[in-house]
């Protein structure tokens, strides 16, 4: 606990320069501004913003970029409060109270409370990120190659039967990420697979231009498709009384209660791979409802409602880091980006990373906490700013992302090759949507896949011709009933899923 | 759009990539003689890709053949699918017009019609946006990132 607290320290110390408090700032300000313009998520900004942080210092690009991430899933609160147009799915329990709220003249309020929830969520969890990383990656230091063969084998089944729209759709997304990892020259064998005389593909996808093509590009598309659907215009009307415009200590004080609970369940939703921000805020607004004394207020403009779903949705920002960085498991989308800025910054999400990469990491850490102060600061300070950013028309942005995508595209290699890479993976992308593959499961296979055949290739090394070595360890057990009880448990939500969704049609159908 | 149809067409393609796969060897060249082998993986891979594009395949053709009404998920709304095709026309065109035209021209032709691809009629800030844009884009990541976006080579 004391090296910890030393490390952090010493991590605060770092990150308290003048290069890694502009990236904060800098973060802070891309994120609100992109997460509050519809149609923008918070991926979509870090990918955009991802080729800038090549060429700064490890600590000022991810923090940077962690800046972005925390602001921009607070900025999609800020559009579904005001104009109900939640950019994520997570937001769209906050778009029921906090709109309600708007339109009896309260949108300073419910502004203000999604973003002490924000902020309180993210900070508690960013502690439980500090205090158990580290103790975890002790734990997992003592995998060895076989172990960590079945524990990327455990990644692999949890990520594809947990996001996918059918566990078999999940996994094949999880095989096709895997397939495409393994184009161009083997690192182990230097053998080249898959490259059919094309010498571009010798050194396979890069992974930038496939990233934004599949995760960030498709959204674009989905904008143009909807182009005639009418723009959300914003018409904001304020009441007269000024505590309608803020939060009161005494509202605070009460839903206090929630907060933590709420952080509770995002902290402990966002550490499991695969189930993301959406489970989180769903089940601690239920959680909410559940226990409250005015459960009838939900959905109408109930600050409880707000405070639990924004706490419990950016609670998941800190604690998805947890299996990322201790375990190489990237949970979800933005993790599995976030790894491959790691990756790209020269340092393996890993439990060696406290090791290897511990002023870093804890000045990352410290990063984490310091963006959560400056979140407050700028999002309070210019709120009317940010609304009328809400309100900006489509068609003056995404030809803009389009551009920040080819450009960033072309950053990488500085190789017009990149951006053919972007369009064909962008209509790839696409693609996957509509058969209901998974694009995160997608590309958290292609990122895995390397550090699984490099392990898989010194297991058997170490076991030789005594193949049943592999399953000697205890570990090789564990992850392969883990897995088994993954997907058990994924086909008996996606079954309870089923049932409740006929039963809601049977009830609509015979009240029709 | 039935989507059972697109099940059936793209699960098929998956599971005769796959088997081609593991028929042939002559989809890697070169490199040192290991225990497993460069194909062991991608082998293991296309098993499991051919497992579960089964999966997928068989009970979406088994409803086709039925003629059972479409679920919620199993219908593609095809509205707006005109503008994607457009859309993509632009990109493709765009990635072959830069080498030649360079960045700072085709760029602002390219936002330009983004813009009046999605319904944008407001022409002279979108043809500011699209000029000033790419103006930013170019000086911030030839100053700031040392990165050269190509430029005119028409001579």
């Amino acid at each position: 606990m004391i090296d910890i607290l030393n490390n952090f320290f010493g991590g605060v110390a770092s990150v308290m320069a003048v290069g890694p408090i502009a990236g904060i700032i800098a973060g802070v300000c891309v994120g609100i501004f992109f997460g509050a313009i519809p149609g923008i998520s918070a991926i979509m900004a870090i990918a955009i913003i991802l080729p800038l942080t090549f060429y700064v210092d490890p600590i000022i690009g991810i923090t940077m970029l962690l800046a972005v991430y925390k602001a921009g899933i607070y900025g999609g609160s800020i559009s579904a409060i005001l104009i109900n147009t939640p950019g994520a799915a997570a937001s769209f329990l906050t778009a029921q109270d906090g709109h309600a709220l708007t339109k009896a003249g309260k949108a300073g309020k419910a502004l203000a409370m999604a973003l002490y929830a924000s902020v309180t969520g993210e900070a508690l969890a960013t502690l439980v990120l500090i205090f158990v990383a580290a103790p975890i990656s002790v734990i997992s230091l003592q995998a060895g190659p076989i172990e960590k063969v079945f524990l990327l084998i455990f990644a692999f089944t949890v990520v594809g039967s947990m996001t996918g729209e059918s566990i078999p759709r999940g996994i094949l997304s999880c095989c096709l990420g895997m397939l495409f990892a393994m184009v161009g020259m083997s690192s182990i064998t230097g053998a080249t697979r898959f490259t059919f005389g094309v010498p571009e593909l010798m050194s396979g996808f890069t992974f930038l231009p496939l990233l934004i093509g599949v995760l960030v590009m498709p959204e674009v598309i989905d904008a143009i498709k909807n182009r005639k659907m009418p723009h959300h215009d914003l018409v904001l009307s304020k009441s007269a009384n000024p505590d309608d415009n803020r939060v009161t200590w005494k509202e605070y004080r009460s839903v206090f209660g929630t907060l933590i609970k709420s952080t509770g369940i995002g902290t402990f939703i966002g550490a499991l791979p695969g189930l993301g921000s959406s489970a989180a805020a769903f089940l601690a607004y239920g959680e909410a409802k559940r226990t409250s004394k005015n459960p009838e207020e939900f959905g109408k403009g109930s600050l409880k409602g707000i405070a639990a779903a924004e706490s419990a949705n950016n609670a998941v920002c800190g604690s998805s880091m947890i299996p990322m960085l201790t375990l190489s498991i990237p949970g979800d989308d933005v993790t599995a980006l976030l790894m491959g800025a790691f990756l790209i910054h020269g340092i393996t999400p890993g439990p060696t990373i406290f090791y290897e990469h511990t002023d870093v990491i804890y000045a990352i850490f410290a990063g984490f906490l310091i963006t959560d102060l400056f979140l407050l600061i700028i999002a309070r300070a210019g709120f009317g700013f940010w609304t009328k950013i809400a309100s900006i028309q489509r068609y003056y942005i995404f030809p803009c992302v389009t551009v920040f995508a080819i450009a960033g595209a072309f950053t990488t290699n500085q190789d017009m090759y990149d951006v053919l890479i972007l369009i064909c993976f962008t209509v790839f992308g696409y693609g996957m949507r509509l058969v209901g593959l998974n694009p995160a499961a997608f590309i958290i296979g292609f990122i895995l896949t390397p550090l699984l055949e490099q392990n898989l290739d010194q297991a058997i090394a170490i076991v030789g011709t005594d193949y049943s070595m592999i399953a000697a360890s205890p570990f090789a057990w564990i992850f392969t009933a883990l897995s088994a009880f993954s997907v058990y448990s994924a086909m008996r939500m996606k079954k309870k899923g089923k049932k409740k969704a006929a039963a809601t049609q049977n009830a609509s159908e015979q009240a029709a | 759009m039935n989507r059972r149809k697109i099940d059936v067409a793209f699960t098929s393609l998956l599971i005769i990539v796959s088997l081609v796969i593991l028929s042939s060897d002559k989809l890697v060249e070169g490199g040192m003689e290991t225990d497993l082998g460069s194909l062991f993986l991608p082998r293991i891979v296309a098993v499991f890709i051919i497992l579960f594009s089964v999966m997928i395949g068989i009970p979406s053709l088994a409803k086709l053949l039925k003629n059972a009404p479409l679920g919620g998920l199993e219908r593609i709304d095809t509205t707006g699918f005109l503008g994607i095709g457009i859309y993509i026309a632009i990109l493709v065109a765009y990635w072959a017009a830069i080498p030649h035209v360079g960045f700072l021209i085709a760029t602002p032709i390219a936002m330009f019609s983004i813009a009046v691809l999605l319904e944008g009629r407001n022409w002279p800030v979108m043809a500011a946006v699209s000029v000033l844009t790419p103006l930013a884009v170019y000086y911030g990541s030839s100053t700031f990132l040392r990165v050269f976006l190509p430029t005119w080579s028409l001579s």
